[in-house]
């Protein structure tokens, strides 16, 4: 089934999209990278627009084991405002305390593990999504703010995630990339959820961009 | 005489802003590559004298294809031009024998640096 509601964007002004998200998330992966003090090989992203109103059949469509996925979930405010939903596969927060904490991670058990777990998945992500859409917003000259990231699980919250967070008309920039920790993989999924106004600035934005350029 | 240059990058835009922020005196005669194979067998073919490489791309990535090209001629002046500014990454590819990396999206000023840095290894006889 095609999600992609592409035809908002021109050819090029998704390429500058693409290119622009490239970097962005370049520079998120170098903050990860130093947090960890390890060497993530970075893929090849793939980008997407999506309708809001679509997203959780193209979460279900594109994520193995979706209902097991934890997402972080965090608000920011500029002329692009909206929601970013940093989306980990099951397992990926016990990888990363692994690489994070280990030694906490060896020690601790059940309902200390989970709190841990959740605690590491909202340090990564705020890390991510912070990293992320600063240096896009910085790049299309604008500032926002950020809500604090909080942690969701696919399951439990299906129904009120998408009722509370996605407006049906929204538009939902969709990433996937692999992030490689020496031989760990993991899939990584960013879905920036944006209201009307804001893909309408990120449009002139872009092109106001590539202006440098021209 | 125009220096021949290979520019490497899979993304059309990212190539585009590149070919914008080089040095408008000097003269250039471009040819470009969408991914680290068709940029390797590009080099065997034009010999450039200056390659820009990106290095996150399909088919073969950009890390792989400046070995490759490093093989070929250990002199080759790659400049690699990138997202991926983990520290790490920029030693590794110095230490592969990248020429400089450019951080992404390039600015006129560095582009200009780093061409100016090229040509005068390559008038020195170092290439």
């Amino acid at each position: 089934m095609n999600m992609s509601h592409n035809g908002d964007f021109s050819e090029e002004e998704l390429d500058i999209l693409q290119e622009v998200m490239n970097i962005a998330f370049g520079q998120a992966t170098s903050d990860l990278a130093e947090l960890i003090d390890i060497y993530v090989v970075l893929s090849v992203p793939e980008i997407k627009l999506v309708q809001a109103e679509k997203l959780p059949g193209y979460i279900e469509e594109t994520i193995k084991d979706y209902k097991a996925s934890s997402i972080v979930s965090q608000s920011y405010w500029g002329k692009f405002k909206g929601n970013a939903l940093l989306v980990f596969p099951l397992g990926a927060g016990r990888e990363l305390i692994t690489m994070l904490d280990p030694e906490s991670g060896e020690s601790a058990s059940g309902d200390q593990l989970n709190v841990l777990e959740k605690e590491t998945l909202i340090e990564v992500g705020n890390i991510l999504i912070g990293a992320c859409i600063g240096k896009l917003t910085e790049l299309l000259k604008d500032h926002v703010t950020y809500s604090p990231p909080s942690v969701i699980n696919y399951n439990t919250s299906e129904s009120s995630l998408f009722e509370n967070i996605i407006e049906p008309n929204h538009t939902a920039i969709t990433m996937k990339t692999v992030f490689g920790f020496e031989g760990r993989d993991i899939n990584g999924y960013l879905f920036l959820v944006n209201d009307p106004e804001s893909i309408k600035w990120l449009k002139m934005a872009l092109h106001t961009f590539m202006e440098e350029y021209e | 005489m125009a220096r021949k240059l290979l520019i490497v990058d899979d993304s059309p835009i990212a190539r585009k802003i590149l070919k914008k922020t080089l040095p408008k005196e000097e003269d250039f005669e471009i040819s470009e590559a969408i991914n680290g194979l068709e940029g390797l067998n590009k080099f065997k073919e034009i010999s450039p004298d200056i390659t820009f490489m990106d290095l996150t791309m399909p088919v073969m990535d950009g890390q792989e294809a400046l070995e490759e090209i490093i093989k070929i001629d250990k002199n080759a002046l790659v400049i690699v031009s990138t997202a991926d500014v983990q520290p790490k990454s920029i030693e590794r590819v110095m230490s592969l024998g990248a020429f400089d990396v450019v951080k992404k999206p390039p600015k006129h000023e560095r582009i200009k640096e780093v061409v100016f840095k090229a040509y005068e290894k390559i008038n020195s006889g170092g290439q």
